[in-house]
């Protein structure tokens, strides 16, 4: 809950991504309740009637068809046109968003680096699937980051593929730093209208925002992505480890709290942090987004092997 | 509710409210911590605060417990004060009367609780205790002031103007009962002393001042405040002046006691011995009753402590004033008849069944009299005559032990070889002795100079003689003339004798020209100067000159009449006992009638000693060692001479209270002391509720810590 005294901050692909992780993760690929088309034509099998070569259906022939699909041994036996359906295989954006806002730079163990972490892993996932990996760094800044940008849009990596770009995704998510406040509403205001394509948008954040989650959230959803909302809190958030007479400063907006714990005070808080987790987790449930809630004491590997294949996200 | 020190306490408030207020601005440092957000942090006080709905007043609670505390204790340096209506300080005179009558049992509402000078002490205090403290910031500058003044007889300061209640309420309670009769203006005198006298100027027309003179009997200065704590039975009460201040009377009486009460007391006792047969004695018993019913009570006459009679005595009832409620007190009396030749102290004591009932009888005192009998005595008398007839032939009658008529030369030649001495009286008849070595013409003794003019020191101016006449006037009272008229005396001459101016003569009986009969003492020489010859007059003849001479020699040489008035062995309380003891008198004392004995007194050089005043009644021993007189007790060399005080005092056994009186210029109303406004302070109040908050905010502020 606290701001991490020491946070670590990866250098390093390793610090990131340990070798024993990537042998547990390489086998695990990002999964689709629906399946998705794309533009580059992947590894994938869309339910669109496609180019690929595998036959789905015939359908009739109507004026404009390209001639080069005419099923000629049909038109041969039955002396009328038929176009050959293909299933068309198609490629699938993996967009993560990453909370990078000072808040985010709490906890013990170090909720920011517990994200890198996770997108790291997910977006390692994605590039060895050969899908289309972005990743978007939310976060107030007082300048803009990317030309022609959002200032509530702390980083942007987009387009990759492949095995090879792990390290420009690694790259990437060690230069993103976590501070100021955050401004989620724009961000995925922003996020919605630029991305491209369909897929699924990973959103990593502790979703604590005092303007709410909710209208930000409600943008993602829909045009296509299947989006999952992974809220991650430090352990000290759920389960707080301060005492005495204390003015609690919001490391966002400087916003002063003055409390002097105790026992009621703390069962409130307690009651609080639940209840919100679970209106957070009822409101996604609403809106066919994906909710979990992840405390960063719990093994990265744990969280992808176990939570994240049980709700589908990965398989 | 007044305030004695407000200035200070808004200075006060003036300062620390502010500070007490950002003293909790600057309350708690908190220690500051970041977190990733406030938000459930908020929620959950806001929660917290919702859920307890005195929350948002318990935050500030410690506040205003603390300024409620505050509050208080800047109240409490204010002083506040209920029911004081003036600015000034005042100075009370508090007068408490203690003369007998103050003894009687219904001071309370319930008779026989507490004696009226109890009550008056109560309420002496109550009185002080409204009385204003002083602040504690301004010391004494508007205290009241006041001064306990007790009286019965005389009157004694106990405590002077002072502030200092437990002062004035220890003077108070310092206060005993005596036995004396009540008079005020020595009490008024001692109280008015320490004011100034009132100046009055006189002025021309001009308005210049041409003379000044101060007056005594209106005082200048503070007015003093009399209260006046009595039953009213004052006889001189008329001494006092009244003031008004502000249209407030500066005198107030608080009466005690009830007006129907009943009393019934002593009020004469006298013995008379039997002229003919002097061992018969008589003992004359006056009582008075306020008692509206008529009654009976027992007489008891004790002699020497043995009950030797009891009598009763009937006692009408008293009238009752229809406008004033002022009873008239019925008396009585008894005659006791004793056969006693012995000197003897005799004891009347009224069985008024008062100590059971006190409804029948108040007052207890004046149930009780002590009377000195002194022996039966037939006098020794000579005649020193140059031959008169008239004188020794009157005499001759007389019940007389001795009777020797002496020529001067042999009476002369007993003054050197101290024959004389057996005589109790000396008649000298028309020749006076020789003075001696010592320029004294008459040895000590008694004397009745008849016909001769005895001047010198004891004696008067000679002038020759005046013409003939009656005697215009006489003492009547006196107990020589009591018994007899001179009003058919006429003389052929009359003496022309004048009294020395500061000499001890006293003039008995007055011609035209000057004194006819006088009495001079001085020392132990007593005498009745008769200047005028017998023998130019018409008085043999008259049955006054025999009694004359009775009365003479009765007053002179036995002394059986004895009346409390004429006895100087029969005091009352409140009096100074005085008396001459030898010249050798030693190590005097005096036995008081509760045993104890007095401090040593110191004769003066004539051998006067002075005690006094008594203050009950009693028998009084005056006890010496050195040479006796004749009619002294002697023990193994200590000497005992017995003093009776007797109360005896009408006034004082009429106790019905005056409800009011009537001073030198005002008539007094006695005022009950419950309306009075007690000025009582409240800081004390303030500063223990200031406490109790304290204490009740700690607790508030341990609660809230393990919340």
């Amino acid at each position: 809950m606290l701001r991490s005294e020491n946070p670590t901050r990866p250098t390093t692909i390793e610090e990131l991504l340990s070798s024993d992780l990537i042998a547990k993760i390489s086998q695990l690929d990002v999964s689709s309740k629906k399946i998705f088309a794309g533009k580059l034509q992947g590894e994938r099998r869309s339910k669109k009637r496609g180019e690929s070569v595998e036959f789905a259906d015939h359908r009739p022939y109507t004026a404009g068809d390209d001639l080069r699909h005419i099923d000629w041994n049909i038109y041969a036996r039955l002396d009328r046109f038929f176009m050959k359906l293909f299933m068309e295989e198609e490629d699938l954006s993996l967009h993560i968003v990453i909370d990078a806002s000072a808040s985010s730079d709490c906890g013990e163990p170090n909720k920011f680096y517990y994200m890198q972490q996770v997108a790291m892993a997910m977006g390692y996932i994605g590039l060895v699937n050969l899908n289309r990996v972005e990743v978007t760094a939310v976060g107030l800044r007082d300048e803009l980051v990317i030309p022609g940008g959002e200032k509530s849009i702390a980083g942007n990596i987009r387009d990759l593929r492949g095995r090879r770009r792990t390290h420009d995704l690694a790259r990437f998510l060690c230069t993103i730093e976590p501070e100021g406040g955050t401004d989620f509403a724009q961000a995925c205001k922003r996020i919605a209208m630029t991305r491209r394509g369909k897929g699924v948008m990973i959103v990593l954040s502790d979703f604590l925002m005092k303007e709410g989650y909710e209208t930000g959230l409600r943008m993602l959803v829909g045009r296509g992505y299947d989006v999952f909302a992974i809220q991650t809190l430090s352990p000290q958030e759920v389960n707080p480890d301060i005492a005495g007479d204390l003015q609690l400063r919001d490391i966002e907006d400087g916003d002063m709290a003055e409390v002097t714990i105790s026992a009621p005070l703390l069962k409130k808080y307690k009651e609080n942090v639940s209840a919100y987790c679970q209106g957070f987790r009822d409101f996604c449930a609403r809106r066919e987004i994906t909710a979990l809630t992840i405390q960063t004491d719990t093994p990265i590997d744990t969280l992808l092997l176990d939570y994240l294949r049980k709700r589908g996200v990965l398989r | 509710m007044t305030w004695a020190t407000p200035t200070l306490a808004a200075l006060v408030a003036a300062i620390a409210i502010p500070a007490l207020i950002i003293l909790y601005f600057l309350k708690l440092r908190r220690i500051p911590r970041e977190v990733s957000s406030t938000l459930l942090w908020k929620k959950a006080i806001q929660d917290l605060q919702a859920n307890a709905p005195f929350q948002r007043l318990r935050k500030n609670l410690l506040l205003f417990l603390q300024l409620i505390i505050l509050s208080l204790i800047i109240l409490a340096l204010a002083q506040p004060r209920s029911a004081s209506t003036t600015e000034m300080g005042r100075k009370y005179i508090v007068m408490i009367d203690r003369s007998a009558s103050m003894a009687a049992v219904d001071g309370q509402e319930t008779l026989g609780k507490d004696s009226r000078l109890e009550a008056a002490k109560k309420q002496a205090i109550e009185l002080i205790e409204t009385m204003r403290e002083p602040s504690m910031f301004s010391q004494g500058e508007r205290a009241d002031e006041a001064m306990i003044i007790v009286f019965d007889a005389n009157a004694q300061i106990l405590a002077p103007l002072t502030a200092n209640q437990a002062t004035l309420i220890a003077a108070i309670n310092s206060i005993e009962q005596t036995d004396a009769p009540s008079s005020i203006a020595q009490a008024y005198r001692l109280a008015q002393a320490q004011r100034p006298n009132r100046i009055v100027n006189a002025t021309n027309e001009l308005g210049e001042i041409t003379e000044s003179h101060e007056l005594d009997e209106l005082k200048g200065g503070e007015p003093y405040f009399f209260h006046l704590f009595s039953d009213g039975r004052i006889s001189d009460i008329d001494s006092v002046r009244a003031e008004e201040i502000d249209s407030t009377t500066t005198f107030e009486y608080h009466a005690l006691g009830s007006q129907t009460s009943n009393n019934i007391g002593l009020v004469a006792l006298r013995s008379e011995r039997d002229y003919d047969t002097p061992s018969k004695l008589s003992i004359f018993v006056g009582v008075q009753s306020t008692d509206t019913i008529p009654r009976t009570v027992d007489a008891e006459l004790l002699v020497a402590g043995v009950t030797r009679s009891v009598r009763a005595i009937d006692l009408p009832a008293a009238t009752t004033d229809a406008t004033t409620g002022y009873k008239t007190p019925a008396s009585g009396g008894v005659v006791f008849e004793l056969d006693e030749p012995e000197g003897v102290i005799i004891r009347v004591r009224l069985d008024t069944n008062g100590r059971e009932n006190p409804q029948a009888d108040v007052l207890l005192t004046d149930n009780e009299g002590v009377l000195i009998v002194p022996p039966a005595k037939q006098a020794s008398v000579a005649l020193v005559s140059t031959g008169n007839l008239f004188v020794a032939s009157a005499l001759k009658g007389f019940p007389l032990s001795r009777f020797d008529v002496l020529t001067p030369s042999k009476y002369e030649a007993g003054r050197t070889n101290g024959d004389n001495d057996v005589y109790d009286l000396v008649i000298l008849d028309g020749y006076l002795p020789k003075t001696d070595e010592l320029g004294s013409v008459l040895d000590p003794g008694r004397y009745l100079v008849i016909g001769q003019t005895l001047t010198g020191e004891l004696g008067v101016i000679d002038h020759g003689t005046g013409p003939g006449g009656p005697i215009i006037d006489w003492r009547r009272t006196h107990p020589i003339l009591r018994d007899l008229t001179l009003d058919a005396l006429l003389m052929a001459e009359t003496p022309k004798v004048e009294i020395p101016k500061g000499s001890g003569v006293v003039s008995l009986a007055e011609t035209a020209s000057g004194p006819a009969i006088l009495e001079t003492s001085s020392g132990d020489v007593r005498a009745i100067l008769v200047p005028f010859a017998i023998t130019k007059t018409n008085w043999p003849f008259d049955v006054s000159f025999v009694v004359f001479l009775a009365s003479t020699v009765d007053y002179l040489a036995t002394g059986s009449v004895v009346a409390i008035d004429e006895d100087e062995r029969q005091i009352t309380p409140g009096s100074v006992l005085s008396d001459r003891l030898p010249p050798d008198a030693t190590a005097v004392r005096i036995i008081l009638p509760d045993g104890s004995r007095s401090e040593e007194i110191i004769p003066s050089a004539d051998g006067r000693i002075v005690y006094g005043p008594v203050q009950t009644a009693g028998i009084y021993r005056l006890r010496w060692r050195g040479t006796a007189a004749p009619t002294d007790i002697t023990d193994e060399g200590t000497n005992f001479r017995i003093f009776a005080a007797n109360l005896l005092n009408p006034a004082e056994s009429n106790v019905s209270t005056q409800r009011t009186i009537a001073l030198a210029n005002k008539i007094v109303t006695a005022d009950s002391l419950t309306e009075r406004k007690r000025i009582k302070d409240w800081w004390p109040y303030f500063l223990g509720a200031a406490l109790a908050i304290l204490m009740f905010e700690w607790y508030i502020y341990n609660k809230k810590m393990f919340l």
